[in-house]
Formats: C-alpha cells, sequence, structure tokens
C-alpha cells in the first residue's frame, strides 16, 4: 500500500523500536480490498456470474483435490495392502499406531526443526540479498538470473547432482583435499552429526531464490519518495533499511514465512532423494512425508500411508491456521480458515 | 482507500528503473560484488557441476569426483540431441506445460474475480476451501488421484497429468491474483457499468488486461512447475510415448545400473527451456507477485 | 493385534515355504501340469494387444522384448504385444497402483519376482494361472519354478536366476597380499582388515537398503537350520534364537569394521560413485551381490567392457552355525499373465523360455538363464562359479525380502540397516521388527 497515510505510521513505529520482523503488528494496512466487495446482495444475475465464472475451477478442485484427500481419510481407516478394495476395517488403529511410535515422533520433531532453521536462516539471508539485488548498479540482472537458478532447477535434478556430491567419496570431499582444506579428513556431511546442517544448506541454496523474488516485489511496493525524504533528513543507507524497509517489509515476509512453513512441514523431495529412506530417521532428517513415504507405498501398507497422510494434512492445518491468527490475520484476510471480513 | 489506483501496473512504470532497462546505472562498490560473486558461486556450482558432468564418463565420475572433464565427450550430449525420443519427450513436456499454465489462468482468474469483486455468502468459504489445498501436496494423494484417473479413464494420457496438475495449481494461483484484482479501482468498474458495461463484458474487455502481469507470473511459475513435475507423470504415464522429459531420464537407469553421465546430460538439457522461460520473464514475475505481498 | 484371518495367513506362508526350499538347478524336476490355461475374458481368435511391463529400461534388455513381441507375432499374426518399461526402483509402486486399478490400467505380461510379493497378487486376484509348457517343465527345475506357484497352480514362469555371493576383483586382493579367497566368516574378517590397509576395503551400498540387508540374509541362512526357516516361512515370525543369533554374528563382523567409510550413505547401483562403480574402478574390494553383477560393473568400467579380473565366492561358513553351510540364497525374475490378460498371455511366456530365447535373453542381461537348456551359453567366468555354487549347493532360498513379501520384508530391511549402521545395536531389534511388522495397516 502506497497511499501516504500508511507510511509515516509505520515508521513512527519502527522508531518506536518495535522493529521485528516476524509478528510484528507495526505495519501497514491489512488486505483490506478482501472485504471491499461492493455489491450488498447477491441477484440471481449475480449468481449466474458467479457460477459461471468459479464453477469450473471449483470442479476441477473438488475432483482432482478434494476428492482425493476425502479418500485418504477414508483408507486410513483400513488395513490395505494396496492390492484389491479395501475390506479390513480397522476404526483408528493406524492412528493409535502412528501417534505412539517414536520413529513418528522424530519425524514431527525434525519438521520443526527444519521449520524453524529455515525461517531463521533463510530470512535474514533473503533480505540482505534482495536488498543487495534491489540496488541500482551494473550487472544486477545477470547476477538475478544466476541467483534463482536453483530454484527453476527440479528437485529431482537437484538430488541427482547433490547425490554425486556429498557423499563422503563424492566431489566436495575430493575439491576440499584437492584444495587442502582439512588436509586429509574426510567430512561427513550425510551422517548424523552434519546432516541437518548439510540439508538447510541445501534447501537455503534451492529455495533461497524464491524468498529474494518474494521480498524484490515485496520492495517494488515501498515507495521511492520515503527514501528520497530519509536521505534528505541525512539517514544514511542502513538506518534507512532498517527504519523503512524493514517495516514496510513485513507483509511481505510474513507471507514468505507462511509458504516457508508449509514447505518445511511437507518437506520429502530432497532428503528422500539426497539421503534415501533408510538414512532420513538415523541421520535426524526425517519428515512426516519421507516416513508416509516409507511407511506406505514402499511397504506396500497403503492404509497405513494414508493414515499418515491424514496426520500430515491436519498438523499442516493447524499450524497454518494458528499462522494465520497470531501473524498472518492482518494481511491475508481469511485466506486459511475462515470467511470472516475485515474492513 | 478511495484513493487507490491501479496499483500494480502504476508501481511498474514508476519503477521501470528496476528492470535495469536504464543504461547508465552506477558501478556498485567492490564489496557489494565480492559478495555477489561469493553467493552466484554458490548457487550455480551444483548445476554447473551436472552439466559439466555431462561431458565426463562414468569411469571420470567415479575416480576423480571434482575434477573437469577429461578428454571432454561431448559425443553424450550429441548422442541425446539426435536421438527422436529426447524431442518427443521435450514434445510432450511443452504440451502439458502450456495447457496446464493455460488452464490454470482460465480458470484460476475467473475463481480470483469471483472472489475479488463479488460479495456472496459462501465466499470466505471458497477462499478457505483453495487455501486449504496448499495444506495436501501432490506426493501426499498420489494414490487416490491415480485410482481416479483410472476410473476416468485419464492413465496414459497428458490429460490425466494436466487436469491433477491444474487442480493443484489453483490455490497458489488464486492467493497472486485476488490481490491484484482487487487492486482495480472501484471507479473503473463503475465507469463501465455506467457505459452500459455488464460485469462479464468488464470482465473480459478490462480485468484481463490490467491483470497481465499477475496472469503472467502465474503462468509463468506453473510452466515452471508443470516441467519439473515427477511423480504424477510416474505414476500417470506408463506408455513410452506418452512420456515427459523427467521420465525420460530412465532409459539410462537399468534395472541395476546406471549410466550417471547420460543422466547428468540427459537433465542438463532438459533444464534448459524452464531456465530460458524464467529467465525471459524474471523481471515480470516480480511485479506479479507485487500484488500479492503487497500489505 | 492381527487383522488378517490367521487361516489366510497360514496358507500365505505355506506357500512361500515352498518357494522357500528351491531344490538345486541341476535336478530337471517334471512338475504336474496344472489344468488351468490363462484365464481371460477377451475373445480368443481375434485381433489381440498386449501390454508387457519390463523393470529393464536399458537398450539390449528392451530390444530382447521387442524383438521376442515381434518373433511371437510372426508365429501369431492376431496378437501384438506393447513393451513398456518401468525403472526399477520405481516398479513395485507402480504395479502395486496399476494393478490395484485393474483392467485398462493393469499390464497384460509384468515383471515378477515371486514369492510373497507375488503372493499378495495372487489373494487379491489380480494374476491368471499359466499352463506351462512341457519345454518348460523338462528344463526348468522344479526348485526353480516353485516362488511362482500358488497351490499347485503356476503363476508366473521364472526367466532368470541371481545366486548370491561376494564379488571381487582378483588384482585388488592379490595387491592386499591375499592368495586365496576365504572359506570362513573369520578368514573374511581377516581379509577385509588387509583389503582395509591397503585402500580398497570391501564395500556395501547402504544407502539402497537391501545390500546391506543381503548381509543379515546370508547370516541368518548359515546359522538357522532348514527347519527354522521353513518355520519362519509359515508362521512369518522369527521365533528360532537362531535368527537373533544371525544378528549377533552379523554384530561381530560390523564390530571389525570391514566396509568403506560412509558405507549408508553410498549407494550399491544407480549412480557412477555406487559401489558397483567404485568396484569397475578397483576403488573397493568387492561386494555381497546377486548375479546381475557382473553386467552392472561392467557397463561402469573405464572401457564399458567386463572387468577382466572380476572374480566369485560363496558366502563364507559361520563356525556353530545350524545351517548347511553351502546353502545358497537366489533369487528369480520371472513375468506373469495379469487377471485381465487374454489367454495369449500364457503362450507369450512359454515362448520366452524355450532354450533358444532364453539364450538370447541370457545375452541381453547378462544373467543366467532359468532353463538349464540354455545354461550352457554362460561364458563369464564369475558367473559360472557363481553358477557351479548354486549347482552345489544342498538347498537354496529365496531372498527373505521377496520371500517374506513387502511389508515384513521392508520392516526386515529397515531394522537391519538400522542395525547395520549402529542406529540400533541391539540384534533382537531385528527380530522384533519382523515378529510386529503386521501392526501397521
Amino acid at each position: 500500500m502506497s497511499d501516504t497515510p500508511q507510511a509515516p505510521s509505520a515508521l513512527e513505529s519502527s522508531l518506536d523500536g518495535n522493529t521485528t520482523v516476524m509478528g510484528g503488528t507495526n505495519s501497514v494496512s491489512p488486505m483490506t480490498a478482501v472485504g471491499r466487495a461492493p455489491r450488498q446482495r447477491t441477484s440471481w444475475r449475480e449468481r449466474f456470474e458467479i457460477t459461471l465464472l468459479s464453477g469450473p475451477a471449483i470442479l476441477v478442485f473438488l475432483a482432482f483435490v478434494i476428492a482425493p484427500v476425502v479418500a485418504a481419510f477414508y483408507y486410513g481407516f483400513y488395513r490395505w495392502k494396496g492390492f484389491g478394495p479395501p475390506t479390513d476395517f480397522i476404526g483408528l488403529h493406524n492412528y493409535k499406531v502412528i501417534l505412539t511410535d517414536p520413529e513418528f515422533h522424530r519425524a514431527v520433531l525434525h519438521n520443526f526443526e527444519i521449520l524453524a532453521l529455515s525461517l531463521l536462516i533463510q530470512g535474514p539471508l533473503a533480505i540482505l540479498l534482495a536488498l543487495l539485488l534491489n540496488r541500482k548498479m551494473r550487472g544486477r540482472s545477470v547476477i538475478r538470473v544466476l541467483v534463482f537458478v536453483p530454484w527453476v532447477v527440479s528437485e529431482v535434478i537437484a538430488g541427482t547432482g547433490l547425490g554425486l556430491m556429498l557423499p563422503v567419496n563424492g566431489a566436495i570431499n575430493a575439491l576440499l583435499t584437492n584444495m587442502h582444506i582439512f588436509g586429509d579428513v574426510k567430512i561427513q556431511w550425510l551422517g548424523p552429526h552434519m546432516a541437518l546442517w548439510t540439508l538447510m544448506a541445501i534447501l537455503t541454496w534451492k529455495y533461497l531464490g524464491f524468498a529474494i523474488i518474494l521480498l524484490m516485489a515485496g520492495l517494488q511496493n515501498i515507495p521511492e519518495e520515503l527514501y528520497e525524504a530519509a536521505s534528505i533528513d541525512g539517514a544514511s543507507y542502513w538506518q534507512q533499511q532498517r527504519r523503512i524497509t524493514l517495516p514496510l517489509l513485513g507483509p511481505t515476509i510474513r507471507i514468505w514465512a507462511f509458504l516457508s512453513i508449509i514447505g518445511a512441514l511437507q518437506l520429502f523431495d530432497l532428503p528422500w532423494i539426497v539421503w534415501g529412506e533408510f538414512n532420513v530417521d538415523r541421520d535426524g532428517i526425517s519428515t512426516m512425508a519421507t516416513y508416509m513415504a516409507h511407511y506406505g507405498p514402499r511397504t506396500g501398507l497403503y492404509g497405513y500411508g494414508n493414515a499418515v497422510a491424514v496426520v500430515l494434512f491436519i498438523i499442516s492445518m493447524i499450524v497454518a491456521v494458528l499462522y494465520q491468527r497470531l501473524v498472518l490475520s492482518r494481511d491475508v484476510d481469511g485466506a486459511v480458515t475462515d470467511g470472516r471480513k475485515k474492513r | 482507500m478511495t484513493t487507490a489506483s491501479l496499483e500494480a501496473p502504476r508501481a511498474k512504470k514508476n519503477r521501470s528503473a528496476q528492470g535495469g532497462s536504464k543504461p547508465k546505472d552506477p558501478w556498485g562498490s567492490p564489496a557489494v560484488y565480492f559478495i555477489a560473486l561469493v553467493v552466484v558461486a554458490l548457487t550455480v556450482a551444483p548445476v554447473a557441476y551436472i552439466v559439466l558432468g555431462g561431458f565426463r564418463d562414468n569411469s571420470q565420475i567415479t575416480v576423480d569426483p571434482a575434477g573437469f572433464p577429461s578428454p571432454w565427450r561431448p559425443e553424450t550430449y550429441a548422442h541425446i540431441l539426435q536421438s527422436s525420443s529426447f524431442w518427443h519427450q521435450f514434445l510432450n513436456s511443452t504440451i502439458a506445460a502450456l495447457f496446464t499454465a493455460v488452464l490454470v489462468i482460465a480458470l484460476g482468474l475467473s475463481a480470483s474475480y469471483v472472489l475479488a469483486r463479488y460479495k456472496f455468502r459462501g465466499r470466505g468459504l471458497m477462499f478457505g476451501l483453495f487455501a486449504a489445498g496448499l495444506m495436501f501436496p501432490i506426493t501426499v494423494a498420489i494414490t487416490p488421484l491415480f485410482i481416479l484417473l483410472n476410473n476416468l479413464h485419464l492413465t496414459n494420457s497428458l490429460i490425466g497429468v494436466i487436469l491433477p496438475q491444474v487442480a493443484f495449481g489453483l490455490p497458489t494461483t488464486i492467493i497472486i491474483l485476488v490481490p491484484f484484482l482487487q487492486a482495480i479501482p472501484e471507479e473503473i468498474e463503475e465507469a463501465a457499468a455506467v457505459d452500459g458495461c455488464s460485469r462479464l463484458r468488464f470482465y473480459f474487455k478490462m480485468v484481463l488486461p490490467l491483470s497481465l502481469p499477475g496472469v503472467l507470473t502465474t503462468g509463468i511459475l506453473t510452466f515452471v512447475a508443470s516441467w519439473n513435475s515427477y511423480l504424477l507423470p510416474l505414476f500417470v504415464l506408463s506408455d513410452t510415448n506418452s512420456f515427459t522429459l523427467p521420465l525420460g531420464v530412465q532409459q539410462f537407469r537399468g534395472v541395476h545400473g546406471s549410466d550417471t553421465a547420460a543422466v547428468l546430460a540427459f537433465t542438463s538439457l532438459s533444464m534448459i527451456p524452464a531456465l530460458l522461460f524464467f529467465t525471459a520473464f524474471e523481471r515480470r514475475i516480480v511485479g506479479g507477485l507485487q500484488g500479492a505481498v503487497k500489505g | 493385534m492381527s487383522f488378517i484371518p490367521l487361516q489366510t495367513k497360514r496358507a500365505a506362508f505355506a506357500v512361500a515355504a515352498a518357494g522357500l526350499l528351491l531344490t538345486t538347478a541341476a535336478c530337471g524336476g517334471s512338475d504336474n501340469s496344472s489344468s488351468n490355461a490363462a484365464g481371460g475374458d477377451k475373445g480368443g481368435s481375434g485381433a489381440v494387444t498386449m501390454t508387457l511391463w519390463t523393470n529393464s529400461t536399458t537398450g539390449p534388455g528392451v530390444d530382447f522384448f521387442k524383438k521376442a513381441a515381434d518373433d511371437f507375432h510372426a508365429q501369431n499374426p492376431n496378437v501384438t504385444i506393447k513393451v513398456q518399461s518401468v525403472q526399477n526402483e520405481d516398479y513395485d509402486g507402480k504395479i502395486q497402483t496399476a494393478l490395484q486399478a485393474g483392467q485398462g490400467s493393469a499390464p497384460d505380461i509384468l515383471f515378477q519376482r515371486g514369492g510373497g510379493k507375488m503372493l499378495a497378487m495372487v489373494q487379491a486376484n489380480q494374476l491368471s494361472p499359466i499352463t506351462p509348457s512341457s519345454d518348460v517343465t523338462t528344463n526348468i527345475s522344479a526348485g526353480v519354478l516353485s516362488p511362482f506357484q500358488v497351490d499347485g497352480k503356476t503363476y508366473g514362469l521364472p526367466t532368470s536366476l541371481t545366486p548370491e555371493g561376494i564379488w571381487y576383483s582378483k588384482d585388488v586382493f592379490k595387491k592386499a597380499g591375499i592368495t586365496s579367497t576365504p572359506t570362513t566368516i573369520d578368514e573374511l574378517a581377516a581379509d577385509a582388515k588387509k583389503l582395509k590397509a591397503a585402500g580398497t576395503p570391501l564395500a556395501v551400498g547402504g544407502k539402497d537398503g537391501w545390500p546391506a540387508a543381503h548381509w543379515y540374509y546370508m547370516f541368518a541362512i548359515r546359522d538357522c537350520s532348514q527347519d527354522a526357516l521353513n518355520a519362519a516361512a509359515t508362521s512369518a515370525k522369527f521365533d528360532d534364537p537362531c535368527f537373533k543369533q544371525a544378528g549377533v554374528d552379523l554384530g561381530k563382523f560390523i564390530a571389525t569394521d570391514p566396509f568403506e567409510a560412509d558405507a549408508f550413505n553410498i549407494a550399491a547401483q544407480g549412480a557412477a560413485s555406487a559401489t558397483a562403480g567404485l568396484l569397475a574402478n578397483h576403488k573397493v574390494a568387492g561386494e555381497l551381490m546377486g548375479a546381475w553383477e557382473p553386467g552392472v560393473v561392467g557397463d561402469l568400467t573405464p572401457n564399458k567392457k567386463p572387468l577382466p579380473d572380476l572374480g566369485y565366492f560363496p558366502f563364507p561358513s559361520v563356525p556353530g552355525g545350524q545351517g548347511d553351510q553351502s546353502a545358497m540364497m537366489q533369487g528369480s525374475d520371472g513375468y506373469s499373465c495379469s487377471a485381465w490378460a487374454p489367454k495369449e498371455c500364457g503362450d507369450f511366456l512359454n515362448f520366452i523360455e524355450t532354450a533358444d530365447n532364453q539364450k538370447a535373453y541370457a545375452k541381453a542381461f547378462g544373467a543366467i538363464p532359468a532353463n538349464a537348456a540354455a545354461q550352457t551359453d554362460v561364458t563369464d567366468s564369475a558367473t559360472k562359479d557363481a553358477l557351479t555354487a548354486a549347482s552345489n549347493a544342498k538347498y537354496s532360498v529365496l531372498f527373505l525380502d521377496t520371500l517374506f513379501g513387502q511389508t515384513i520384508g521392508g520392516a526386515l530391511n529397515t531394522a537391519v540397516v538400522n542395525f547395520m549402521s549402529g542406529h540400533n545395536n541391539d540384534p533382537q531389534s531385528i527380530v522384533d521388527a519382523v515378529n510386529n511388522a503386521s501392526s501397521k495397516g
């Protein structure tokens, strides 16, 4: 929102020392427009238009997203090996096993570790790089394109390459040996001591581009005049970033954090491909999704796998709702759960 | 909010410098370039490793994992480029990605328009329903989804890949496009109404062109996601003739062995279109996301 | 808690037990051919199109099936067969979903490993029985056929045998000062020490899971009597103490640190840096594998030709073990007809079992053909040694994960990897994993 009344107030609150990046309450106005729809009653004609315009999307969405979700709930109540239709109804048994399995507990813990580290590592890095890439300087467009490369490359391709680079006898250790760093010590990048940090490095490498691109979009929303005014008042570059940019980026950061949280909870491909299904648990980077795949399709336990999918879905929902209530509510009105409108 | 104007498009114009189109951007400080260089080296190195790996043979990769190609073996790349199956899969990938992107835009924009500009009971529910789709990735839904596709006789055809991709692409699309459409000032709509323009005509005449940046963004994001999609095509497509590029790499993975050099060369070639596409539209994406991340 | 009706389970594992005790390949048995022809709902004389799913994705393997399909078409002009490849690691998941989806998605002819995995398909009525030709019953021994039979009916035909053993580089062994191959596990441990000191250790591709699990299987086969193995196959439980003993013995061997560094993050196959590639380039000394190893290694040598100094020795004896120390573990690859296949499917399976086609198959896959009449064509010296060891074995056992089926086999493999990699140091955990595998639905 670049309307002028907003910015000074945000600036003021940041001057009050309230510069928290996450969960700050000092940001610009909520996404007001959601509640701004003009017509007061729904006429038959509007109903026709609504149906015509949103009908196809809703149909496709119900058929290919909601129906499989409902089916997953259904299969989760069965002991079912994927052969023939499910017949062996076992009620909540699968859920009992899941919730009492220490391996699943570890997977959930890892998910939340990854979630927290993703926010803490990628957030500040992305802000710094977005600021850097937003500076007017020569060669910027080339740098920008290159920084986004990992994000555009598919997980399967990235995993293939990283799988060759990271084992003890892989390219990274060979390179370190060639350069006489660490002497002859071969670092077990994938082992239990390093795995979480290696994974964080991989995730940062892969997804930082997306954070940067969102933040750069957010930066475009900050009116130039604010910086010009601050410059006249003698504020340094860093002062300007701290007092103007950070507070005004609040909504963007919160949206990025939301997407990052969802991504962390549903993380699957990279641990699965780079470490492999037998190693994720030992090396401390299993996730709910790798647990699901390992004990679902890979061992023929389709009922159980679907029950895990349901648990994963519910945990994602709870976190999303909490986040929306506590942090995001001012930005995305009702995006996740309720239709309560704000004005 | 009465002063709100056409937010995104205006901002884009104001800041066209952002795209670096002005020839006289100054040089940054050496420290900035140094940091940029380090970052770029780190981001590009694994990709470069894959591309260079395609120029080595398997034995080179095993014996000296970090070495440069010696000797260079361009024949792996040449062989793939000459194979008809690569181009066939290239075509399939293109079809799947284009149709997915076009359909996501067509369906997503219409639904977003309803969500952004109409007030009706169930609007919140509809928004919530789509947003809940974010919580259920395709990885998790694959078994029930496949059984459904089979009942609809959509397996082994690209349509069976396209339709679910469209469905799973809708949540992101709607989240990006709704704020964009909300930014279209009411005055324009009212003026149109005075001119006797129905809301449907308004949609086609005004909304479509005005939302172009957002549409481009979601289109490109969907295209790239479809291009990279692996799990869904893996389950849906059995016939080699219907394979997309990510599945094509299988031909180099035997029952027990694997031709790693060929895998690397093949993946290098298959990621080029997504990279080019993204590069060409990178600036537009920033502009298109602008609305979505606005406060 | 068990939710599978006990009877079904019993029947299931009685069948699996039949597969457990393969007789040696040498004795050609005559099997009562079952009366049922390939059940099919499609008509007989009209044009028939069948799809075939193979886990072979590389040139020669696919070419073999395409040529076989063409030859079959030449003999039966009304039958057309479409060959489709599914990558091996994706195969189990994909075939399961396709069979589940049934008509339209399920292939007519499908790659089949037999044992417990096949049993699950039979119980779900997803396969149709076939009648082996007289050629098959004459040249393929009853023991080799038995993993593909349930209740006296044949649900698939084996195309190749994969006896297990240690495949090694003779040069690397020589360089480490080893002059003769080990015959006891202690000798193997001593050799492993020498090899490791020479910088070329024994290898295990722990990332893939099953290559590590094969070590436990072999210890179990050495430590457990034939009766104990049979009982386990019938009850789906590791009740005999020998199964824990196998874990203890494996633990002792692992304690000598015989394998390459970071062994559980290195794959066996599927990448140039996998153990097969390391062996092909003399970076490691050898590994425990099935008889597909020479072909895999050959593809990864610098000149892409078979490794000239590749050797084979059977898994060494374990002192005090109650099993016959010559017993062999071996898998067999084969093909089945799905329940929706036309009757011509059975004809095609018999067709690819003829001696000529089996010879071509063996050549294309570098495999040991199931048809004894085609085994004369095995030329690779290491493979010949493996075939000899298999013929000399008093009895053979199927890979335990194939035998027990996906669920128990998967739990077993996970537990073995956790044990071998030090994630869980209690050998009892392997036994518990098998005995508790059915708690998850």
